[in-house]
């Protein structure tokens, strides 16, 4: 996955999200998918022949057709595993890393001495699976730094170690 | 110093006359409406309403001043407002970070001016409107004063002198004229001012770089408005069918005349909006740094004063707008943290580019970052940016092709679509390129960026607060990267483009040594 400048230049994190993460993005995957699919299928059954006035479709229809069905289908497939083999994150006494993504990855660093807030998230389809997310805010709009989808003990353990170094930093963290 | 609770003060009195003045600007349109519009019918507005309004007016004019008080404690800026929902708003001396002052025609015509006091970093400001320009000057000076004396808190106490010979050259009965060193009569507060060092001017304006003003086209919106408004008006009007009689008039004897006519007046008029508008927002322009601030005023009739802590500026920008560029022009702004506004104050006027690139570094404190030659991004980035900006004009030209067919257009407009599209495809990529690059220097981080107008970001190193390194997929096939320097500065991040990606590594570990330290390998 990595490339050769990777590997010199800035090593990858040393922690993986919770392994339960696939499974938690492939079933939120399925439902957008199901959704996109009933979309697809319903316009080609239903709007189509409405539309066009008769059980004639146009040539490109069933072409189009299939290429809604499958690209959900890849998703739903592939891109847990590799969005769980991406995601990353490590936190030493002075910064925080991860590295989130799947087709496009974004690694994110900041020291913790200019974090301001730490808070922790858990959607309703996440408690199911016991997860829960971690985010780290600074004074930057372009600077929020999220771990998806940790193992819920790990999570409440972070936070606690993360709010106790940064409560011990001085200055107004801008 | 004094024990006692200082007392709590009134805005000028001055305020009566102009605040029922400016209810009565807000309610004249309705009510003019009203008086005339229903009049016209049967149930007309009676004449007796015209004094209520008025009075309804005045009454509403004078609420603010009868229910704003401020005071400066040894520690606090307090202000109270409110007539029924009291409210007190504070602000601790040593975290005041601008004092902005605006005064508008009508406030200058009674010697008033509005203050904004700016805290924190997203803090709403406290606004005093309005105060005397003496007490607003002593006000200014006294906190931003306190302010640097709370930081470095070695000083010996002095007292200005009141009314130090004005210094400003031209101007000696304009009101507006700065006089930052004029303290007024707050014996109580100003006994407790620290020494402030005389004001040393970084730049003001030079009427010879008026030239640039019709080459920045901040304010062609002023002239598409008017244009509007005057097409909107010539509906109006009975000409249908006399245009119809002139145009084969025109068409016959002299389009082309006709047509540079147009050219020649739609040019004249935008050199005029220009002009005048550079006149209006920049007259008298003069940036300052004093006590630890920066400090800039300008305008003719609107005449506005920032001030803004130096340690709130993280940095500045550069922009060359391409027709700017062609007569070596620039324009600069500073990049600051809890000043309203984005955090981008413009502090130059289109002016040379020499001057804004001596003013920046006069401003950053460092002569290197504005001029040092900035690494390009390599082979790697142009060929994107070409890919980026022919994918673009493909499919421009493809939905015009599509469009001919479709509705028959005639057959030389994709062609010429092409050939345009093409040509701004080449030329955008080629600069977008060009315009790419970074470079560190000793405290700041410097980034090139913009497709037509080239910009120069220069961050401190102090102000970055985090880094992020993205990259597509396509990035990641070239070994490039975009790399994000946030800041709650400005914009609130700083982009390097396309930057190869172990570029952007050391480059972030040189400007924040050790925040990338557990990772480097």
């Amino acid at each position: 996955m990595t490339q050769a400048t990777d590997t010199v230049l800035l090593r990858d994190p040393l922690h993986q999200v919770s392994p339960r993460a696939v499974t938690y993005w492939r079933v939120s995957a399925l439902m957008g998918a199901l959704v996109e699919w009933a979309i697809a299928i319903a316009f080609y059954v239903l709007a189509l022949p409405a539309i066009f006035e008769g059980p004639q479709r146009p040539w490109w229809a069933l072409p189009l057709l299939v290429v809604l069905l499958v690209v959900p289908l890849a998703h739903v497939l592939f891109m847990p595993q590799l969005r769980y083999r991406i995601h990353r994150w490590e936190v030493t006494s002075t910064a925080i890393h991860t590295r989130s993504g799947w087709l496009n990855i974004a690694s994110r660093v900041a020291p913790l001495s200019r974090v301001q807030t730490v808070d922790s998230t858990q959607g309703a389809l996440m408690r199911l699976f016991r997860l829960s997310s971690l985010t780290v805010t600074t004074a930057s709009a372009a600077g929020p730094i999220t771990i998806d989808c940790l193992d819920r003990e790990v999570a409440q353990q972070l936070v606690h170690e993360l709010t106790e170094i940064t409560s011990a930093s001085e200055g107004d963290a801008t | 110093m004094s024990a006692a609770e200082p007392p709590w003060l009134r805005l000028s009195p001055r305020n009566l006359l102009i605040d029922p003045v400016k209810v009565l600007a807000q309610f004249a349109f309705p009510a003019v409406v009203a008086l005339v519009g229903i009049s016209q019918g049967d149930r007309g507005m009676p004449w007796w309403a015209l004094p209520i309004v008025v009075a309804g007016a005045v009454a509403l004019g004078v609420i603010p001043w009868l229910t704003t008080f401020y005071r400066t404690t040894d520690t606090q800026f307090q202000i109270r407002t409110g007539l029924l929902n009291k409210k007190t708003k504070t602000a601790p001396l040593d975290r005041v970070r601008s004092v902005d002052l605006e005064a508008s025609l009508l406030h200058r015509i009674v010697g008033l001016t509005k203050m904004q006091i700016g805290t924190g970093v997203d803090d709403d400001r406290i606004t005093l409107d309005s105060v005397s320009r003496q007490e607003a000057d002593g006000l200014r000076a006294f906190l931003l004063a306190r302010r640097a004396a709370a930081v470095a808190t070695s000083s010996t106490v002095r007292t200005p002198l009141a009314g130090s010979a004005p210094e400003g050259p031209e101007w000696p009965d304009d009101p507006s004229r700065p006089t930052s060193d004029l303290p007024g009569e707050r014996d109580g507060d100003l006994a407790r001012v620290p020494p402030v060092e005389p004001p040393r001017v970084l730049a003001e304006i030079d009427w010879s770089w008026l030239r640039f003003a019709p080459f920045s086209l901040t304010r062609l919106v002023v002239l598409a408005a008017a244009v509007g408004a005057v097409s909107q008006f010539g509906d109006e009007l009975p000409i249908a069918e006399a245009a119809g009689s002139a145009w084969t008039w025109v068409h016959q004897f002299a389009l082309s005349l006709v047509i540079g006519g147009l050219i020649l007046g739609g040019l004249t008029s935008w050199v005029m909006v220009a002009v005048t508008g550079y006149v209006i927002q920049w007259w008298n322009m003069r940036l300052t740094r004093e006590a630890g601030s920066l400090h800039l005023t300008a305008g003719l009739f609107t005449t506005r004063s920032i001030s803004v802590e130096e340690q709130r500026v993280r940095g500045v920008e550069m922009k060359e707008p391409v027709l700017l560029r062609l007569v070596g022009g620039a324009e600069l702004s500073t990049l600051a943290t809890g000043v309203g506004s984005g955090g981008v104050t413009a502090v130059l006027p289109p002016c040379p580019q020499a001057v804004a690139g001596s003013v920046g570094a006069d401003v950053l404190g460092s002569p290197t970052a504005m001029t040092v030659e900035l690494t390009p991004h390599g082979p790697a980035a142009r060929r994107r940016s070409w890919t980026q900006h022919l994918v673009g004009a493909l499919v421009t030209i493809a939905a015009t092709l599509a469009a001919t067919i479709l509705f028959d257009l005639p057959w030389w407009l994709p062609g010429v679509i092409a050939v345009l599209a093409l040509a701004l495809a080449a030329l955008g990529a080629e600069t977008s390129y060009l315009h790419l690059g970074h470079a560190t220097t000793d405290g700041h981080l410097v980034v090139g960026s913009g497709e037509f107008t080239r910009v120069r970001t220069v961050l401190e190193n102090d102000g970055i607060i985090g880094w992020v390194v993205h990259q597509s997929w396509f990035q990641r096939r070239l070994g490039l990267a975009t790399l994000v320097a946030t800041t709650a500065a400005g914009a609130e991040r700083v982009v390097a483009r396309d930057i190869p990606f172990g570029a952007a590594i050391r480059v972030a570990d040189h400007s924040t040594p050790g925040v990338l330290a557990a990772w480097l390998t």
